[in-house]
């Protein structure tokens, strides 16, 4: 495929058929899918920030109240009001949030997450509506209150936590990279200068951009058309996280995952700075779920045996 | 002899000036005069034989052209571009479906696919080798084989229920909407500019203005020289001359006739055929394009975005009322209401999928009621669009008419105007020897 002008980016990027991938599309800056000459790269990354730690968030008061006693004015009476919880995901993440093409239903961890919360609101966790919300948007969407949250195999980073809040960690990954069955590729580091693809928006893409091996990002609308520039030998490799890596391995038997993990990427909730009482009411709901189990039912449910789940880290 | 011997050096050589100046002699004497006046009426007739042939023939290559070749590459372009537009817009509907694919969408996407690829191997046959448009016609058929593969891999892809299957359907969709339907859309602007200039290599009107010239400048004359004779002879007409006159105005009126009746024709099918397909092509794109920005609204799941300002920028766009359209009002009025009905229940699905309620939306979206809704409307459009054919086809077959007669009357009238001349002015000239 061309490289393709501006304008035309921009449609097509927001066309997405099916899919439509949660990622990507919506957004006028990100780099045009290239496929053959990748250089979407995000702008070179400035110095990592770490003026922070992105995994403490801020301390739940009290005990989590019943769905019946949410505090008047706080968000979560008004969301109770609006009758549903709009979560904001992708639609394209194997395990996470993917359609399940019998049923056409969104389904994976982040959704069960969702619903959790959900039943926490409501006493109902079929009370979500679901919307798919662009890679490159995720922020916007939650600062802008097109979502109520966002759950969608997102990294707490410290830019991010400059426009949104962010839950403590549901789960800590870390990028590694999926290759051919017979390839030689080891690491990160056998990738020099060769195509590899993540998803246009991702912090997956920075990470590829920064190796010192130059690896040739390639930016593609959702990890799923990764997959595809992958089996259509576009690109040598995708490297994101390992559990959505695991995900695209599920589909495909000829794809392996090597290295070790280069990156850490603690994911969390994304929600609103207008409404820190949502966010220490998701972290009360999140503690339950560590407690009593239903963390590990959810994760042993779509990613294999659990295992302890990461500690709470409170400012 | 021997005179005549002896004075030869004095006239031999002649110097080159003394050509023209012997010419111009001519005009001094009788005989001089009248061999003038032969000498004019038979190049004049030869050139109007020769320009009538060449003119008929300019215009009767010129009709055929855009009769066989640059209208039919309009449709066939208008064909690739809507066939392939169709086909993601009904990929995206039978992905939105869910589950197995449903048979009338499955035999739609085929129906579509097979239009546009019988479209563009008759394009390339009617593209000129090597033109920007021979290489969007190549492209599309590689473009277009690579996207049937895409949907195929999707499809078998969906059937082990891999998520996966949609992103080869979304890659498939974006190979569709950013590379193939921009070349498409070239490939009908190169159509329509083929057929602005088919329409006037086909009038000829150079070459008409040319043979206009030389026929009046040949009835000129001859009546000239008939003026000429009957004053300086005592016999007031010179028959063969007034056969010759008489022929020419045969010619005259031959040519008047079938140029004429293309003229009109030509003026016809442009007005009531080529225009009017124009006008509805570009309704049928437009309408299509409103039909998939709703299905890929629904499918990226996002809520009204960027899909659905598409939708209404098409809307605006969208008019039934262009004045080219006079001639099938009664089915754009239809076309109108039908569209109408759609947008409604667009409306209802868009009100649907903002107020929470997807599931809701997607079943409306591709149930009975608004594919059927959807489909009247095509229908109307495509019984407008078949009207319109046939006009265009009458009036261009009319406009053909005569031609083969005029590229052999013509000369051949030409050509006895020229020896009638010579008939009647040889005896004249006989007259002084």
């Amino acid at each position: 495929m061309r490289r393709t002008r501006p304008a035309l980016a921009l449609l097509a990027v927001t066309a997405l058929l099916v899919t439509a991938a949660c990622d990507g599309v919506a957004d006028p800056a990100p780099p045009p899918p290239a496929i053959a000459e990748a250089t979407a790269a995000p702008p070179p990354a400035a110095a990592p920030d770490t003026a922070c730690n992105p995994r403490a968030s801020l301390r739940p008061v009290g005990a989590l109240p019943a769905p019946a006693r949410l505090p008047a004015g706080s968000q979560m009476a008004k969301i109770r009001q609006n009758g549903k919880l709009v979560l904001g995901t992708s639609q394209d993440t194997l395990l996470f949030s993917s359609r399940n093409p019998f049923s056409g239903q969104i389904e994976g961890f982040d959704v069960d997450l969702g619903r959790q919360i959900a039943e926490a609101i409501f006493g109902d966790p079929n009370k979500l509506q679901i919307r798919v919300v662009p890679r490159p948007e995720r922020t916007n969407w939650v600062r802008d209150g097109k979502v109520d949250l966002v759950i969608s195999t997102m990294s707490a980073t410290c830019a991010r936590w400059k426009d949104v809040d962010f839950s403590t960690v549901y789960l800590e990954t870390g990028q590694k990279v999926l290759v051919a069955e017979n390839s030689l590729v080891k690491s990160i580091d056998d990738l020099d200068r060769q195509k590899v693809c993540a998803a246009a928006g991702s912090t997956s893409l920075e990470n590829i951009a920064k190796e010192p091996g130059k690896p040739i990002p390639v930016a593609k609308a959702s990890f799923g058309e990764c997959l595809v520039a992958f089996q259509q030998n576009e690109v040598v490799a995708i490297s994101t996280d390992e559990t959505i890596l695991a995900g695209l391995k599920a589909q495909d038997p000829y794809a392996k995952i090597v290295g070790p993990r280069f990156t850490q990427e603690p994911y969390a909730v994304a929600i609103s700075k207008d409404h820190p009482e949502f966010t220490r009411f998701v972290n009360q709901v999140l503690d339950r779920a560590r407690a009593d189990g239903t963390w590990a039912a959810i994760y042993t449910k779509w990613l294999g045996t659990a295992p302890k789940p990461p500690a709470a880290q409170y400012r | 002899m021997t005179i005549a011997l002896a004075q030869r050096p004095a006239t031999d050589p002649p110097p080159r000036v003394s050509v023209l100046r012997r010419f111009g002699q001519l005009r001094q004497t009788s005989p001089g005069r009248l061999q003038l006046l032969l000498v004019t009426l038979l190049v004049l007739s030869v050139l109007t034989g020769l320009v009538a042939g060449l003119t008929a023939t300019s215009a009767a290559t010129g009709t055929a052209d855009l009769r066989d070749r640059a209208q039919p590459l309009l449709v066939e372009a208008e064909t690739v571009y809507s066939a392939l537009a169709d086909a993601d817009t009904t990929a995206a509907q039978a992905f939105l479906a869910g589950g197995l694919e449903p048979v009338r969408l499955t035999e739609r996407y085929e129906a579509d696919l097979a239009r546009a690829t019988t479209a563009l191997t008759s394009a390339a046959q009617r593209t000129p080798e090597g033109s920007e448009a021979a290489s969007a016609v190549q492209a599309l058929a590689a473009g277009t084989a690579r996207y049937a593969a895409l949907v195929a891999t999707a499809r078998a892809v969906n059937r082990q229920g891999l998520p996966v299957g949609a992103s080869y359907l979304a890659t498939a969709s974006e190979l569709n909407r950013e590379t193939l339907q921009p070349q498409a859309k070239a490939l009908l602007q190169f159509a329509e500019r083929e057929v602005r200039t088919g329409y006037e290599e086909a009038r000829s009107s150079w070459w008409l203005i040319l043979l206009l010239v030389l026929i009046v400048a040949l009835v000129i004359a001859l009546l000239r020289t008939q003026t000429y004779l009957s004053a300086t002879t005592r016999r007031t007409f010179n028959i063969p001359l007034v056969a010759a006159t008489a022929l020419t105005a045969m010619l005259v009126l031959t040519c008047w006739a079938v140029f004429s009746n293309q003229r009109d024709n030509l003026g016809y099918a442009e007005s009531d055929g080529s225009a009017p397909i124009a006008a509805l092509t570009d309704v049928r794109i437009l309408v299509l394009r409103e039909r998939a920005d709703e299905a890929l609204t629904l499918a990226a799941r996002s809520g009204a975005g960027p899909h659905e300002e598409d939708f209404q920028a098409a809307r605006q766009m969208l008019t039934f009322d262009d004045p080219a359209l006079d001639d099938v009002g009664e089915l754009m009025d239809q076309a109108r209401d039908q569209h109408e009905r759609y947008v409604q229940l667009h409306e209802e699905i868009r009100a649907k999928d903002d107020g929470g309620d997807y599931d809701g939306a997607v079943e409306l979206a591709v149930g009975q009621t608004t594919s059927s809704a959807f489909q009247v409307l095509t229908a109307t459009i495509d019984d407008a669009m078949a009207d319109r054919k046939g006009v265009f086809e009458t009036h261009i077959q009319a406009a053909g008419w005569g031609f083969g007669t005029l590229i052999i009357l013509g000369p051949l009238l030409a050509l006895a105007v020229g020896v009638l001349a010579v008939f009647g002015l040889r005896p004249r000239l006989e007259e002084y020897r």
